[in-house]
């Protein structure tokens, strides 16, 4: 009920900046840019070289926040639907 | 090519060759006071005959270089002036690599920039132009050169396109610094005003940045200044650069450091005398 | 790219509870990731003077539909090729809603402008277009 695993490039391949609460970040690979909104960033932190769940995502956000959701399942997926579709996530 | 021009404007040099003489003739007056250029260039721009016959039948200016982009319409012989600075515009916009190019104005006083940018035809030229006169130095009108390696500000004082009603108000400047009145071009009525003396005698010392602008000209607008948030900013130099794509990490970087030091302003004005007293208001804060 | 460290509250008893940040997931419907495309957009006015042709060259002698595929000539609901190209101030404003350009009926403007819209890289007169097009 977790649907599929995701995966992210480790932590350095890409370089972020915070800019007035957002970030903006170079994925090194691609070579493009992007400015992304939380939890944007924290999924991408949790995917870093380890690949994961919806849950399993869940469970790694929840050990550093307190997280706030209506449908978290229905979020995460969109989340992770706009990171695939960035480049910045893939199916593992 | 039968005609050639050599120009250099800051850290930039220019070889232009010329199938006609009046383009080269025209861009040398308005160009006169300016150093001696480098004798290697850094881009070519080459205005050629459309087609062999182009040359002397109802002439036809092709703008080629370095760098071309397709879809160019050739333009008439009497605009030759017109293409050979947008031919230095495009070399400039795709082949830069030193600096990240950004479509703004840039003015200097006490050793710090302000960077104007904004829509084409939200005033920034002008704006600088007129702070040129009053006071400032101007660094540049159409392209700001943001150094990759410091984070500075390096000057590329070209000549001037008013446009349209803003050609009035240069009236008062000394003839020579005047180019021709190009009517009925592409983009409207034009006439190349060359920077001032300070300007050009300068043009080796870059400043760094301390603010940015996001200039709005309408004559219905009421004076106004908002706050614009760095991530805003970071995203809308992205869409004002040529080359930030191109230069990968480093353009990023240099962009990034750049919004995250320095504070950005939307202003509002309705004449000129409005921006002025807004740009020295907020410069003073 | 931290959202904050964890806070401790004082406790009484010397276990000190921490409260964390919240973080927000967002509504399904939300966006959080916006991409930079390369911008040709607002810069090339100061460097391009350009012009579309409809259809391009390679095209030619084809009729464009009302939804700005190409199709064979004479094909019912279609538009001849226009005879000239179009320059990069007409496109913008008949892209923005504005008038059709001189000598063209609005309908076939229409059907050109999604011609236009359709241009991919590669294609005469796209580099013109993306040129034309406003930031996001």
């Amino acid at each position: 009920m977790a649907g599929p695993a995701y995966i992210a490039d480790p932590p350095d391949a890409v370089r972020a900046v915070e800019l007035d609460g957002l970030t903006a970040l170079f994925h090194r690979p691609s070579g493009m840019t992007h400015i992304l909104a939380a939890p944007a960033p924290q999924i991408l932190a949790a995917l870093a070289a380890k690949a994961g769940d919806a849950e399993a995502i869940l469970a790694r956000i929840g050990e550093r926040f307190e997280i706030e959701a209506e449908d978290p399942a229905a979020a995460i997926a969109a989340r992770l639907a706009e990171l695939e579709a960035a480049g910045l996530v893939r199916r593992a | 090519m039968k005609h050639r021009l050599d120009l250099r404007i800051g850290p930039v040099s220019f070889r232009i060759g010329s199938d006609w003489r009046s383009p080269l003739d025209a861009l040398r007056r308005l160009y006169e006071t300016y150093p001696e250029p480098d004798p290697v260039a850094d881009f070519t721009v080459r205005l050629e005959a459309e087609r062999v016959w182009r040359r002397w039948l109802r002439p036809s200016v092709a703008i080629r270089g370095d760098y071309v982009l397709p879809d160019a319409a050739p333009m008439a012989l009497a605009h030759g002036l017109l293409a050979a600075e947008m031919g230095m515009n495009l070399q400039m916009a795709l082949g830069q690599k030193r600096f990240l190019l950004l479509h703004a104005a840039t003015v200097e006083k006490d050793g710090r920039a302000l960077l104007m940018t904004g829509e084409s035809g939200a005033g920034k030229s002008t704006l600088a132009a007129l702070l040129g006169e009053r006071g400032w130095r101007l660094m540049g009108d159409e392209f700001a050169l943001l150094d990759l390696a410091d984070g500075r500000l390096h000057p590329f004082p070209r000549a001037i396109s008013l446009k349209n009603r803003a050609i009035a108000l240069f009236d008062g400047v000394a003839p020579d610094r005047l180019g021709p009145l190009l009517a009925d071009t592409p983009k409207g009525t034009i006439r190349h005003l060359r920077p001032g003396a300070e300007a050009i005698a300068r043009m080796d010392e870059p400043a760094p940045p301390a603010l940015i602008l996001f200039p709005r000209y309408d004559p219905g607008f009421a004076r106004a200044i908002r706050p614009v948030g760095a991530a805003e900013v970071f995203v809308r130099l992205t869409q004002a650069s040529t080359n930030y794509v191109a230069l990968g990490e480093r353009g990023f970087a240099a962009l990034a450091g750049l919004v995250a030091a320095i504070p950005a302003r939307a202003i509002d004005y309705a004449d000129t005398d409005m921006a002025a007293a807004l740009v020295e208001e907020l410069w003073d804060q | 790219m931290t959202m904050g460290d964890d806070v401790n509250e004082p406790g009484s008893e010397g276990f000190a509870p921490t409260r964390r940040v919240v973080l927000a997931l967002g509504a399904a419907a939300a966006s959080t990731v916006v991409t930079i495309r390369p911008a040709l957009a607002s810069t090339a006015g100061s460097v391009l003077n350009c012009e579309i042709p409809i259809p391009e060259p390679r095209s030619a002698g084809q009729y464009i539909d009302a939804a700005g595929n190409l199709v064979a000539p004479g094909t019912p609901g279609s538009f001849p090729p226009l005879g000239r190209p179009l320059k990069g101030e007409e496109v913008k404003k008949l892209l923005a809603g504005g008038p059709s350009p001189a000598g063209v009926d609005s309908q076939a403007a229409q059907a050109y402008a999604n011609y236009i819209r359709r241009l991919q890289a590669g294609m005469s007169g796209f580099t013109c277009y993306a040129s034309l097009q406003m930031p996001r």
